[in-house]
């Protein structure tokens, strides 16, 4: 029998809460009684509603908790034949090797050569041997060439690959990776799954991952373990068994499904069955195309896209960008960019890293001021010029949410937090006091008004920095990637309370890569590669355009994946769940 | 790489090397020997240093114009009462300028540009990882030690782009903490937060990744790129120092 290369038997961590004295509590305990064992050649993937301790699971597997992150752990934990509880992180490099979700907070060296040999050299292993691991592990991953590079000049998708090489040449069979494609743009995550498919595909390796974004990684996993809320296991098997079988158990207790199976079951909701559920955008168009040529595929509900009813663009014009030509350190990152957004807009700017997207959106807010001699063009946001407008006209302007929600806190206290921007218009204290009760209560954090913006939680923090934007009732709200490092639940809440603020009138800018959610919820899509603009449109017809997101590092979505090969041209034009068919009675009187 | 190339010499020798001739330097009071160490240091820079000429324009250009500001300020500043047996030059305004006072600023102005050209000769033929290697190797430093001064270098640029955008977030925000110093102080206070706090989360993070590299399993690592320390190395601190030794000497009998 071949022995696992991680054996996880009955689990339970409770972390260790540190008190002002010293002293500490346990927290609740997450995970809770886990079994989870991974063979060789074998992909795991591990599931959960965010707080149920898939990423302490991770680090419970090397040793990092308890050993360096304290915490309470009963159960045990074997690798390799080693339990995990006596020996020491890092004398199990050469055993387990972990990647990141963070690719910047990974890099240790100022070469690629040195970060992949770094791990062999500290496992004492001789210098030829070193680097012949390290030719090894470069060349699996495509960046032999790179080897003289300084890490940091890498895309992120680049050093994720660098980070899995790290973890090849220390020599380690078994990979753990936390949310490693969490940051990257489309390119990088196929990138990603590229180079972990060769991994795996030699046979004696294994792979735990911890994954939100199932679109891909579902196809990649052999077994899927998913725990609940409370960090105790609910299902164990297959990845297709479990995804497809239990998809409505799965997404009750808050695990996000693929985008191809959530539409599978949608579709059943209306009536339409799929068999089997589909896992992937390609077995979602096998299906469609099926029922297509039995005459069973009824006419989707495109009718009520909102974009159909979205005012003319530039009618009243908010935000104006023209001709705007920026250069940073030598380089152009915008470059010639003209773009005007209109009252009521729902504007999703994509783009991969580095494209310049958050340029454009921290150059329209007032947070990037460069000199004058490195701006060509101009920027109007509600009539005035940000580079030069009073603070005070430009927070009843335009509202920025930060990618970093703690960028923007400059305060000791929630209400005060939201209050800060209003009193420095001058407002009277009963105004202020009015409208941050409001605020507290629409975003749900009344309850922690009193709490340091610091000490809340990651989804009540992103809140609070809308709500710092929100509260001056700005006539545009810019967030720059408010979904980035966010898990897919946090991601739609944030999202779902965009849309809200557009349906009360508020024109909204959203920086972002994430394509399935800005499908779902923008009515304009702006894509920039490499400073300049390469499409403008709705978004299904900018993201039924393969060829073009590809030149701009994108992909369309996985729905528009799916449905892009059928004959129906109104079917083609489906980008989002929402405009599948609706229940049956619905669909025949759209026809 | 040539036998001549100062990249390859030892930064021991490079950086440690000249600190007797910089502490020798710092006790001269004539203008003639810190300027002979001065163009010594220079012309070994330039001559197996291998840098790019623009580089060296630059520190030829800087060294210059620094000795020209700091004669010019020192002349200004010095008392006149301690030099009235000089000549006096000029008077602009209140202030009187003496040739003994520019004399006094001319030799602190060289000693200084002879210290920094010292520097300068270690500072840039070598890069950190290199330092923090001979260190480790030749003066048994913990490599734990070493790796975590080179692993805090790199937080800088983070910190720099980390700033740069916490300002900007509390200008758009509309804090206002007032005009003048004070004001400067408050605003600088708010920022501690945020980048404290974003800081040590990153400091964990990386620490994480460092340990699950394998980051102080062992009491020794493999040391991948060896610094050697050989005769070559001896042979240019001994030409560094008879060199100084020289200029010191051709000082004395001018």
């Amino acid at each position: 029998m071949t022995h696992p290369l991680l054996d996880v038997r009955g689990l339970r961590v409770r972390h260790h809460v540190p008190h002002d004295d010293g002293g500490h509590t346990l927290g609740a305990p997450a995970p809770d009684a886990v079994d989870l064992a991974v063979a060789p050649g074998e992909v795991v993937l591990l599931l959960g509603p965010s707080g149920c301790g898939k990423s302490t699971l991770a680090l419970a597997t090397n040793g990092l908790v308890p050993h360096v992150l304290p915490a309470e752990v009963t159960g045990t934990v074997t690798t390799a034949g080693r339990d995990v509880a006596t020996t020491r992180t890092p004398e199990l490099a050469g055993d387990v090797a972990m990647v990141f979700q963070d690719p910047d907070a990974q890099v240790v060296t100022g070469s690629v050569l040195d970060e992949v040999c770094f791990a062999p050299e500290n496992l004492c292993r001789p210098a030829d041997e070193v680097l012949a691991r390290a030719e090894t592990a470069l060349r699996q991953v495509g960046l032999w060439e790179r080897r003289g590079d300084d890490p940091a000049v890498l895309s992120g998708g680049g050093r994720q690959r660098l980070a899995i090489a790290c973890a090849l040449a220390a020599g380690a069979r078994m990979l753990v990776l936390d949310e490693p494609t969490a940051n990257l743009d489309p390119a990088g995550v196929e990138e990603v799954y590229a180079v972990l498919r060769s991994v795996v595909g030699a046979g004696d390796r294994g792979v735990l991952l911890v994954e939100h974004d199932l679109d891909v990684a579902a196809a990649f996993a052999d077994r899927v373990v998913v725990l609940d809320g409370a960090g105790r296991p609910a299902a164990d098997g297959p990845a297709r068994e479990v995804l497809t079988g239990q998809a409505e158990r799965l997404a009750a207790l808050g695990v996000w499904l693929p985008t191809a199976t959530l539409a599978g079951l949608r579709l059943r909701a209306a009536g339409v069955g799929i068999d089997p559920l589909p896992l992937t955008p390609d077995e979602l168009a096998t299906g469609l195309e099926r029922l297509d040529t039995a005459g069973r595929l009824p006419a989707p509900a495109t009718a009520v896209h909102p974009t159909a009813a979205a005012p003319e663009p530039a009618r009243d014009t908010v935000l104006a960008v023209d001709h705007l030509t920026v250069r940073r350190g030598g380089r152009t990152v915008l470059d010639d960019v003209s773009l005007a957004v209109g009252r009521g807009e729902l504007l999703a700017v994509v783009g991969a890293n580095g494209a310049g997207k958050s340029t454009l959106a921290q150059l329209a807010t007032g947070v990037l001021r460069p000199r004058r001699r490195d701006v060509a063009g101009t920027v109007r946001v509600a009539g005035l010029d940000p580079r030069r407008a009073d603070v005070r006209d430009l927070t009843a302007a335009v509202g920025f949410v930060f990618q970093n929600p703690e960028h923007q806190f400059v305060t000791g206290r929630v209400d005060d937090e939201l209050a800060v921007g209003l009193r420095a218009r001058g407002l009277p204290a009963d105004e202020v006091a009015d409208r941050v009760d409001q605020v507290l209560d629409r975003l749900g954090l009344t309850a922690l008004r009193d709490r340091h913006p610091f000490w809340l939680s990651g989804g009540q923090k992103r809140r609070l920095s809308v709500g710092t934007a929100l509260v001056c009732r700005p006539e545009v709200l810019v967030l720059d990637e408010p979904t980035y490092g966010q898990d897919r639940e946090r991601a739609v809440e944030l999202l779902d309370l965009l849309t809200a603020l557009h349906d009360d009138g508020t024109t909204v800018v959203v920086v972002s890569h994430d394509m399935q959610l800005v499908a779902e919820h923008a009515t304009r899509v702006v894509a920039l590669a490499d400073g300049r603009v390469v499409a403008d449109g709705r978004p299904d017809v900018v993201l039924g355009r393969p060829d073009l997101l590809a030149a701009a590092g994108l992909r369309p979505p996985p729905l528009a994946r799916a449905t892009r090969g059928l004959r129906d041209p109104a079917w083609r034009a489906v980008t989002r769940l929402a405009d599948l068919p609706l229940t049956p009675a619905l669909a025949e009187v759209g026809r | 790489m040539s036998v001549l190339d100062l990249r390859t010499v030892n930064p021991l020798v490079k950086v440690l090397g000249p600190i007797p001739v910089m502490i020798y330097v710092v006790t001269t009071r004539d203008v003639l020997t810190p300027a002979l160490v001065g163009l010594l240091a220079f012309a070994l820079l330039a001559l197996l240093g291998h840098q790019r000429p623009r580089v060296l324009a630059a520190v030829a250009l800087g060294t210059v114009a620094l000795v020209a500001v700091m004669t010019v300020s020192f002349g200004l500043l010095t008392d006149p009462a301690t030099v009235d047996d000089t000549t006096p030059l000029a008077r602009v305004g209140p202030l009187e300028v003496w040739s003994g006072a520019l004399a006094t600023g001319l030799a602190t102005a060289v000693r200084t540009a002879a210290l920094l050209l010292l520097v300068l000769l270690g500072g840039l033929t070598t890069s950190g990882a290199d330092l923090v290697r001979a260190m480790t190797q030749q003066l048994r430093l913990p490599y734990r030690v070493g790796y975590a001064a080179l692993a805090a270098l790199r937080f800088v640029p983070r910190f720099s782009h980390e700033l740069e955008v916490v300002r900007g977030a509390h200008r758009v925000r509309g804090v206002t903490a007032g005009r003048g110093p004070v004001g400067a102080v408050q605003r600088q206070a708010g920022y501690v937060v945020p980048l404290l706090a974003g800081g040590i989360r990153h400091a964990e993070r990386f620490s994480l990744a460092m340990e699950a590299r394998g980051f102080g399993a062992h009491p020794t690592r493999t040391e991948r790129v060896v610094v050697p320390f050989g005769a070559r190395d001896l042979v240019l601190l001994a030409v560094l120092w008879a060199g100084a030794a020289a200029c010191v000497l051709l000082a004395a009998s001018v």
